[in-house]
C-alpha cells in the first residue's frame, strides 16, 4: 500500500475528526488535524482499519481540552484599531452623510416619520411631567392633606368639600394639625371698580377665595409686597397676583386701591402675591379675608348653621405635626358628625385627601387622573415604537442594495463591530436629524396642545436639564432601537456571498416579519379610526336626539344679583314685549342643566330612598320648553310650592302604575318647608347628559328659588332680540353684568370631555395611518425592487399593467385585512366597554366597520399607487436587460 | 539570565529535533520518539511539549507549504533557536562536569 491519497472509506472516523475541528484550539489545530491524519494513515498501514480508528480517536481525546490549554497567542498578526477610534468614528459620519445624500426620499421618509413620532413623544412628556409637577413645590407638601367627605347613602358621593366650620373645631379641638388653613372660593364673580359716578364691571371667572391667613404659610405662594401675616386679618381686605394688580389698576400702586365684589362688599387691597405658577390646581387668583365671608355668606361663616350642609368650593388643608398619621386625624372625625349633625343619618366622613392626590383624584375633582397620564405615555412609546419599525423596515428594505458594500469592507479587513457601528452611525444621524425637527415642531405645536389641555406649559431646553436629559436619552434610545437590527443583519453579511450577490431576502428578514409589523400598525390604526367612528356617533346622538323638550332657540338670562320679586315682574314683561321674543319663563334651571337641587322628599308622609331633583318653575315652563303632560294639569301661577308636577321616573321608583294614579298625592320637600299635592305628571325628558339616567323630577311654582329667564326667540331676528334683550336686563340690573347662554350650547357642554377625547383620537389615529402608511410604502418599495424581473418577465409574456397592479393590490388588501380581522373585535370590545358609560348611547353598526376597512383601504391604496404603478410600467426591456 | 529548566522528556525533544537532518514536524518527531527511547508516547505529549518548548524560546516554527498526503493541511516545522541550543549545551556541561566528578574506578567498584 502506498501512503498517497487514501479511498474514501479510509478517511479517520468522521465524529471524531467533528469532535477535535470543534474543541480543539484554533490556532493549532491545522498541524494537529494535519499530523493525526498522517498518524492514522501510517496506523492503517500498520495495523488495520479498526486499530487506526481506535488509536485516532484515543489520540484525538487526549488533544482536546481539558488536556491541552488554549495557548495565548505569541503576538497579534494584525493590530486592529479600535472600532470606536476617533478617526474611525469621522469615516463613520462621512459614509453615512454620503449615503443617506444619495438615497434622499429613503433618507425623507425615515426623518419625517421619526421626528413625528418624536414630536409627540416630546409633547406628552412634557405634558406628563407638566401634571406630574402639579403643586409639588410647597415645603412640607407630604403632611398637607386636604379634608374631604364621603357620602355615604345607597351609593357614596364624594365631595372635595366639608362643612365650613370643621376647620375651625379641628383647629381649636385637637393638637394634630401644625396649622388649618380654610379657603372658600367663590368663582364666577362680578368686580367693579368704582371712581366716582364711574363703574367698570369685570367678570372674574375664577372667582375670589375667603382665605385664611394660615394658608400662604403652608402654600408657597409668596407675598411680593405686604406681610403675608397681617395681609388678611381684618375684613374687608384683599390680596391679589401681579397679574391681576395690572389688569385691574394698570401701571398704579395697587395697595390702598378699592373694588367691589358683586357690588355689596368693598375691598382695600393689602398685599400683592407672585404670580402663581402653571402647575398648582389654585385658579384664583384674588385672595380676600376669611372674616370678610359674614358679609358674603352668612350662613357659611355661622359655625352652627354652616354644619347643615357642604356647599361646594369650601376647602379645609391642614398640616399634620410630623409622625401624626392620617388614621389618627381619620379617627376623631365622627365625633363631629355625631355632635354638629345629630338629626342626619350618620352620611359624612370626613377623610384626608393627600395634597399630592388633589391634581389626580377625579373623584375629588381632580383634573387629570393619573390613568390618563399614563395612557397618553403608552401611546409615545407606542408612537415611537412603530416609527422605529418603520426604519429597521425600511432599512433592511435597503440592504440589499449596499450588501456589494459590506462585502468589499469585509474583505478588505473590515471587521463586523466596525460595520455594525457604522450603520449605528448613518440611524444616529437621522435621529439627530428628526430630534431637531421634533423640536421645533414641538415648539409650533405647543400652543395648540395648551389651548386642548388648558394650560400653560413651557418648552425650555436651557433651563430644564430633566428636558434635555429625556431629550438626548431619546436620541440614544431610538438611535439604538431602530439601529441594531438592520446594524447587525448589513454587518453579519458573508463577504463571499455579498459578493457573488446570491443575497436575498432570507438573509435579512423574511418578508413575514415585514408583514406582520405592518398588520399590527394597521390594527392599532383601525382600532382608532372605529373608535373614532362610535365616539362621533354616539356625540352626534347625544347632541341631536330628542331630549323630550324644545331646545332651540332658548337662551338662558340668569337674574341680576340684585333682582328682587317685583323687578323680576317687570323685566319679565318687558321681555314679553320685545319683538322677536316668543316666550318667557322664569324657572330654577333648564330641562337639562348641571345645576340640580336634590332632595329626600316625603310622599303621602312616607319617606323616598332616592334623590329627587326640584325643579322651580312658573307656568309658562311647560310651552316654553314643550315639555307634555302626560295626566293632570299644568301648575296654577303661584308665588310659592301650591302644587307639584312630576316626572315620570318618579312615578317609576314609586312603583305607581298609572299617571292618573299620582294626582292627589302629598308631596313635603325641603325638609317639610314645601308641602303640595301632585296636580300633574309631565312626561319624561333628559334632565343631564346622557351619561346619566332620567332623575326623578318635581315641578313647582317655588320663587324664590328662581335664577333665570327662559326666553324663547325667534330665531330669524336673534341677534336684534338679544340686543334688545340685554338692553332690557340693564335697566332693571344697571351695575351687573349681562350674560346669556343658549340652551343647545349648555348642552353640548355635557359632553366637553368626549369631545375632548374624540379629538384626541382623532388627531392619535391620523398619525398613526400616517406612520402605518410610511411603513407600507416601505414594504412596497422593497417588494417591487424584489420583483422588477418577475414583472418583466410577466410583461414579456403578455400581463398587463392593471394585472401587475393587483399582485401589489392583493399584497396589501391582504394585510389589510388582516389587521380588520384583529382590529374588529378589540374595538368592538373596547367601544362597547364605553358606550356603556353613557345609559343612553347608540349600538355598534356594521356600517362604522365597513367604513374603517373602507378608508384604511383607501389611503393605503393611494400611498402605495405611486410605487406600484411606477414599478408596473416599467418596459421589459429596461428591467430584463440587466443580468 | 535564569537558565531554564529543562525536563527529561522535554530535553529529549529538544535534542530529536536538534537531531532531525531534515525539517522536523509532529509526526516526524514522533517517529524518532519512539525509535530513540523504545518508549511509547502519544501524540498529544509530543505536541504540548513542542509548544511549551516553543513558548519558553528554544524552538521556532514556522507553517509549510500545503501538502497532498494529509488531506492539504500544512505542517509545522520546528528549528532550534540560538536558546535552545544554549540551553542543550547547558545541560551537556553540567553532564559532563558531573562526569567527571566522579572518583575513578567507583563504577567498578559498585559493579555496575
Amino acid at each position: 500500500m502506498n501512503r498517497s491519497p487514501q479511498p474514501r472509506n479510509d478517511r479517520p472516523p468522521r465524529f471524531a475528526h467533528w469532535l477535535l475541528t470543534r474543541l480543539h484550539p484554533e490556532n493549532t489545530l491545522e498541524e494537529v488535524e494535519g499530523d493525526l491524519a498522517e498518524l492514522y494513515d501510517y496506523w492503517h498501514h500498520r495495523a488495520g482499519r479498526t486499530q487506526a480508528i481506535l488509536r485516532y480517536a484515543l489520540n484525538v481525546l487526549s488533544v482536546l481540552p481539558p488536556f491541552v490549554r488554549r495557548r495565548k497567542q505569541v503576538k497579534q498578526q494584525y493590530e486592529q484599531p479600535s472600532s470606536i477610534h476617533p478617526v474611525m468614528i469621522r469615516n463613520y459620519l462621512k459614509i453615512a452623510f454620503r449615503n443617506l445624500q444619495r438615497n434622499k426620499g429613503y433618507t425623507l421618509i425615515n426623518v419625517a416619520g421619526l421626528a413625528l413620532s418624536m414630536t409627540c413623544g416630546i409633547l406628552i412628556f412634557t405634558l406628563v411631567s407638566h401634571h406630574l409637577s402639579y403643586d409639588n413645590f410647597h415645603a412640607n407638601a407630604d403632611r398637607m392633606y386636604r379634608i374631604v367627605t364621603e357620602m355615604h347613602r345607597d351609593n357614596i358621593g364624594y365631595n372635595h368639600s366639608v362643612p365650613s366650620p370643621l376647620g375651625k373645631h379641628f383647629r381649636d379641638d385637637y393638637t394634630f394639625a401644625e396649622k388649618v388653613a380654610r379657603i372658600i372660593s367663590a368663582d364666577d364673580q362680578l368686580i367693579t371698580l368704582r371712581n366716582g359716578a364711574d363703574i367698570k364691571k369685570i367678570k372674574e371667572e375664577e372667582g375670589v377665595a375667603f382665605t385664611e391667613p394660615e394658608f400662604f404659610d403652608m402654600f408657597n405662594f409668596p407675598l411680593l409686597e405686604g406681610d403675608k401675616k397681617t395681609a388678611l386679618l381684618e375684613p374687608n381686605t384683599a390680596i391679589m397676583t401681579e397679574r391681576m394688580a395690572k389688569k385691574y389698576f394698570g401701571d398704579e400702586n395697587p395697595i390702598g386701591k378699592t373694588f367691589w365684589l358683586n357690588n355689596r362688599i368693598v375691598f382695600r387691597v393689602t398685599g400683592i402675591l407672585k404670580d402663581l405658577p402653571d402647575n398648582t390646581d389654585r385658579k384664583n387668583e384674588i385672595f380676600v379675608s376669611y372674616p370678610t365671608l359674614k358679609a358674603y355668606d352668612s350662613w357659611l361663616a355661622n359655625d352652627i348653621d354652616g354644619w347643615g350642609g357642604i356647599r361646594d368650593g369650601v376647602e379645609c388643608y391642614v398640616q399634620l405635626r410630623p409622625g401624626v398619621s392620617v388614621a389618627q386625624v381619620e379617627g376623631v372625625m365622627p365625633a363631629y358628625v355625631k355632635k354638629y349633625r345629630p338629626t342626619s343619618k350618620n352620611v359624612h366622613h370626613y377623610k384626608l385627601q393627600p395634597l399630592a392626590d388633589i391634581h389626580f383624584n377625579a373623584q375629588y375633582g381632580g383634573v387629570m387622573e393619573k390613568k390618563n397620564l399614563w395612557v397618553l405615555a403608552i401611546i409615545g412609546l407606542f408612537l415611537l415604537g412603530t416609527a422605529c419599525v418603520n426604519f429597521i423596515n425600511l432599512a433592511t428594505a435597503q440592504a440589499l442594495k449596499r450588501a456589494k458594500e459590506v462585502g468589499v469592507r469585509k474583505v478588505l479587513g473590515g471587521l463586523k463591530g466596525q460595520l455594525f457601528w457604522q450603520f449605528i452611525s448613518e440611524t444616529g444621524l437621522i435621529t439627530i436629524v428628526g430630534v431637531i425637527v421634533a423640536l421645533g415642531m414641538a415648539v409650533l405645536m405647543l400652543p395648540v396642545v395648551n389651548a386642548f389641555f388648558h394650560s400653560q406649559m413651557t418648552l425650555n431646553l436651557f433651563q430644564n436639564s430633566r428636558f434635555v436629559l429625556f431629550i438626548v436619552a431619546l436620541g440614544v434610545a431610538i438611535t439604538f432601537f431602530a439601529g441594531s437590527y438592520p446594524g447587525l443583519i448589513l454587518a453579519g453579511f458573508k463577504p463571499v456571498v455579498a459578493l457573488k450577490g446570491k443575497l436575498s431576502q432570507q438573509h435579512i428578514g423574511g418578508f413575514n416579519t415585514r408583514r406582520t409589523l405592518i398588520i399590527a400598525q394597521f390594527a392599532i390604526s383601525q382600532v382608532l379610526i372605529i373608535g373614532m367612528l362610535v365616539i362621533m356617533y354616539q356625540m352626534r346622538y347625544a347632541k341631536q336626539a330628542d331630549l323630550g323638550f324644545d331646545r332651540a332657540a332658548i337662551v338662558m338670562v340668569p337674574m341680576g344679583d340684585d333682582s328682587t320679586h317685583t323687578k323680576m315682574n317687570t323685566l319679565r314683561n318687558e321681555l314679553l314685549r320685545i319683538k322677536g321674543v316668543e316666550k318667557v319663563s322664569i324657572c330654577y334651571a333648564a330641562p337639562a342643566s348641571t345645576n340640580s337641587w336634590g332632595n329626600f322628599v316625603k310622599v303621602d308622609n312616607e319617606e323616598t330612598n332616592f334623590r329627587t331633583s326640584i325643579k322651580s318653575a312658573d307656568d309658562q315652563y311647560l310651552s316654553t320648553f314643550g315639555l307634555e303632560l302626560a295626566a293632570g294639569k299644568n301648575l296654577f301661577p303661584a308665588d310659592s310650592a301650591r302644587e307639584f308636577l312630576v316626572n315620570e321616573t318618579f312615578l317609576r321608583k314609586l312603583n305607581i302604575k298609572s299617571p292618573e294614579a299620582a294626582l292627589g298625592k302629598l308631596i313635603s320637600a325641603n325638609g317639610g318647608t314645601m308641602v303640595a299635592p301632585i296636580v300633574g305628571v309631565v312626561k319624561d325628558f333628559h334632565d343631564a347628559s346622557f351619561h346619566q339616567e332620567i332623575s326623578p323630577i318635581i315641578l313647582t311654582t317655588n320663587k324664590s328659588d328662581y335664577s333665570d329667564y327662559a326666553i324663547k326667540l325667534n330665531v330669524a331676528q336673534a341677534k336684534t332680540t338679544l340686543a334688545a334683550i340685554e338692553k332690557a336686563w340693564l335697566e332693571q340690573h344697571p351695575d351687573q353684568l349681562f350674560a346669556y347662554q343658549f340652551v343647545d350650547e349648555s348642552i353640548a357642554k355635557f359632553y366637553e370631555t368626549e369631545d375632548r377625547i374624540l379629538q384626541l383620537v382623532e388627531f392619535f389615529s391620523l398619525i398613526a395611518i400616517f406612520i402605518g402608511c410610511l411603513g407600507l410604502y416601505g414594504l412596497m418599495s422593497f417588494m417591487a425592487a424584489q420583483k422588477t424581473k418577475e414583472i418583466g418577465i410577466r410583461k414579456v409574456l403578455g400581463s398587463s399593467v392593471s394585472q401587475i397592479l393587483w399582485i401589489f393590490g392583493k399584497e396589501f388588501s391582504r394585510l389589510i385585512g388582516l389587521a380588520f380581522l384583529i382590529a374588529a373585535p378589540i374595538a368592538w370590545w373596547a367601544m362597547t366597554n364605553w358606550l356603556q358609560g353613557f345609559q343612553f348611547h347608540v349600538q355598534m353598526e356594521a356600517w362604522i366597520f365597513l367604513a374603517a376597512i373602507g378608508s384604511t383601504l383607501l389611503i393605503a391604496a393611494l400611498t402605495i399607487a405611486y410605487q406600484a404603478t411606477r414599478a408596473a410600467s416599467v418596459n421589459p426591456v429596461k428591467s430584463l436587460r440587466s443580468e | 539570565m535564569r537558565r531554564a529548566f529543562l525536563g527529561e522528556f522535554e530535553e529529549i525533544v529538544l535534542l530529536v529535533v536538534a537531531a532531525c537532518p531534515a525539517e522536523a514536524y509532529g509526526v516526524t518527531i514522533w517517529e524518532d520518539l519512539q525509535q530513540q527511547t523504545g518508549r511509547s508516547i502519544t501524540m498529544s505529549a509530543v505536541h504540548a511539549t513542542l509548544y511549551r518548548l516553543e513558548e519558553k524560546g528554544f524552538l521556532s516554527s514556522t507553517m509549510g507549504g500545503a501538502t497532498a498526503e494529509r488531506g492539504g493541511r500544512r505542517k509545522r516545522f520546528f528549528t532550534l533557536t540560538a536558546l535552545g541550543v544554549r540551553a542543550l549545551n547547558d545541560v551537556q556541561q553540567v553532564r559532563s562536569r558531573l562526569w567527571q566528578a566522579i572518583p575513578p574506578g567507583k563504577f567498578q567498584l559498585i559493579g555496575g
